[in-house]
């Protein structure tokens, strides 16, 4: 029996040795340099001298109105993506698992469009066909009804809510996906019952469809925060970050200042500050979603 | 019963009309894409002018081709995209299969870890390895840039095999243990059969990921490695002036046409991977 478990116990090692330390060495390595930058003067131009700065390159950062404001619109952008991307991945899916709906699959394979397509082409596309001022299809069909015809990318207090639904719509089929697969585990009698007990389609989404797709939601939202906090491609294509700095998210401030200001000892500090910050959600998701899982079983 | 059947029939129009509405919204961006790369497009057109192919032409594929070093940037893709699938392949599939073969305080300190780094913002990673690759003479480089996307595709293919691996019975493998399979025996001809289709959604998976990722390819290609995605933003200069703008909506449906093919004809194992993980604690 011992050398049986012995067998097993180094059978597994042998397996998993080869990749864990070339993971460890591949993300581990740029994440301790990255944190050894962030303590030092870097630039780009004469990276071999470095000077150590201690944490004055965060406390420079903090006292950055800069930094405070692409920090306030990264949370805007992230929660923004969450509440849209999860509400209409509801809806989409409460939509496709309607028992009248007809080849399914088919539907979905075209919805998943958006989220396989490359986020730097989504971008262009929209920024050419949608949010364009004189020929976008969105200022046409305003123009159309007697709307008015915003620049909606070059207007400071619109261009973040173009990005927002601009990512959602890459991250919207993501959502609708997950749900969708959890909806079709419902079982019918559940939804025969509660047309016995006389609830409407909006009764039914809201008493039983939600409550069981709660570690769904928790799911699909940890993926959005992740994917949204540290969104570039998107912006990058849409505004590059403008107008003024009404689009500058972390990861967009971060290169500004590392590549375009050659600042990389603060650009490295910024990006840190984001790992920080993503390592405590990670923390939460973990415990919330151990407990979550702990009251369902 | 009469107005019972009506009801009916109005829900079922509201649901299709409303799942059409949604299908026009996720697709018009591709679908103006198309349109725009096949009309004559000197200035900025109204949609429903593109929309209508007035002024077909295939003109702006030959430019997309023949101007911008189309092929360049195509070569380092593929290469970059294929050769990141591979390795994903080679390192993550017996790494997440010894995983399920370990037990205990191992398999969950290794298991947080997995978990906890895709968590970490691609950013972090790109600004500090551009001067990695500068001291190791990688910067610029196609096998610089693949480690890039190797840091962001091991924890998440790992994360994922796992998944696949833990729903193998143990008995099957006791059955192989019983008729004196040696562990290697174990793995390739019991258990990896058993997972082949998630194998293969974690592939396409991880091709889709590489292919369409932009921001490790802006930090660390240099002038050398660059892939399609950096390609595109070279045209982007001249589209604001409305005189470029076919030729990158023809170069964009280059750029997005082999995703898209996954998607409309490996759907299944797209849906099961991204679905995978959904449920598991």
């Amino acid at each position: 029996m011992a050398a049986s478990r012995r067998d097993k116990f180094t059978r597994g090692w042998w397996f998993i040795l080869p990749g864990l330390l070339l993971m460890v060495a591949i993300v581990g390595t740029p994440l301790f340099m990255g944190f050894r930058y962030s303590l030092h003067d870097v630039f780009l131009y004469s990276f071999r001298s470095q000077n150590f700065v201690g944490l004055e390159n965060y406390r420079r950062a903090f006292a950055d109105p800069l930094y405070m404001n692409s920090l306030r619109i990264t949370a805007i952008f992230t929660i923004g993506c969450l509440v849209i991307s999860v509400g209409m991945g509801i809806l989409v899916a409460f939509l496709l698992n309607a028992r009248q709906v007809k080849f399914r699959s088919m539907w979905m394979a075209l919805f998943l469009i958006p989220f396989v397509m490359t986020p730097v082409v989504g971008g262009i596309a929209w920024r050419f066909f949608i949010w364009q001022q004189e020929v976008g299809v969105l200022n046409q069909v305003l123009t159309f009804f007697g709307g008015p015809a915003p620049y909606w990318l070059l207007d400071r207090d619109t261009a973040l809510w173009a990005t927002i639904i601009t990512n959602s719509w890459h991250l919207i089929p993501l959502a609708t996906l997950v749900f969708y697969a959890a909806l079709t585990t419902i079982p019918d009698e559940l939804h025969e019952a509660g047309r016995v007990d006389g609830a409407g389609p909006f009764q039914a989404l809201w008493y039983i469809v939600l409550p069981m797709l709660r570690p769904h939601i928790l799911f699909v939202s940890i993926i959005i925060i992740t994917s949204a906090f540290r969104e570039f491609d998107m912006i990058w294509a849409l505004t590059g970050g403008g107008p003024g700095r009404s689009t500058t998210v972390l990861s967009i401030f971060a290169y500004n200042r590392g590549i375009a200001n050659q600042d990389m000892g603060m650009a490295n500090t910024i990006a840190f500050t984001m790992f920080i910050i993503m390592a405590v959600v990670a923390w939460l998701y973990i415990t919330v979603y151990r407990k979550t899982l702990g009251d369902k079983a | 019963m009469i107005t019972a059947r009506m009801k009916k029939r109005g829900t079922v129009w509201i649901v299709h009309a409303l799942l059409g509405l949604w299908l026009v919204i996720s697709l018009l961006p591709p679908v103006m894409l198309v349109a725009a790369s096949m009309n004559r497009t000197a200035l900025f057109r109204s949609p429903l002018d593109l929309l209508m192919f007035r002024d077909f032409t295939l003109e702006n594929f030959t430019q997309a081709f023949t101007r911008g070093d189309f092929w360049f940037f195509f070569t380092n893709s593929v290469i970059i995209s294929t050769s990141a699938v591979v390795i994903t392949l080679v390192v993550c599939v017996p790494l997440a299969y010894g995983l399920t073969k370990i037990s205990g305080r191992a398999r969950q300190a290794v298991s947080f870890g997995v978990l906890a780094m895709r968590f970490i913002p691609y950013v972090v990673l790109a600004l500090p390895l551009f001067l990695i690759f500068v001291n190791l003479g990688l910067s610029g480089s196609r096998i610089g840039l693949l480690l890039a996307h190797l840091s962001i595709h091991i924890p998440f293919a790992t994360w994922m095999l796992v998944g696949f691996f833990d729903t193998v019975p143990h008995e099957l493998e006791e059955a192989g243990i019983v008729d004196g399979c040696s562990p290697w025996h174990l793995f390739w001809n019991v258990t990896l059969p058993v997972v082949r289709s998630g194998v293969v959604a974690l592939a396409i998976l991880v091709f889709i990921i590489s292919w369409n990722e932009y921001l490790f390819a802006l930090f660390l290609a240099g002038n050398n490695a660059q892939p399609l995605t950096v390609g595109i933003t070279r045209f982007l200069g001249g589209a604001e002036a409305g005189a470029e703008y076919g030729i990158i909506a023809a170069y964009a449906v280059l750029v997005i046409a082999p995703v898209i093919m996954f998607a409309l004809t490996a759907n299944r194992f797209i849906v099961s991977g991204m679905t995978a993980g959904a449920v598991k604690g």
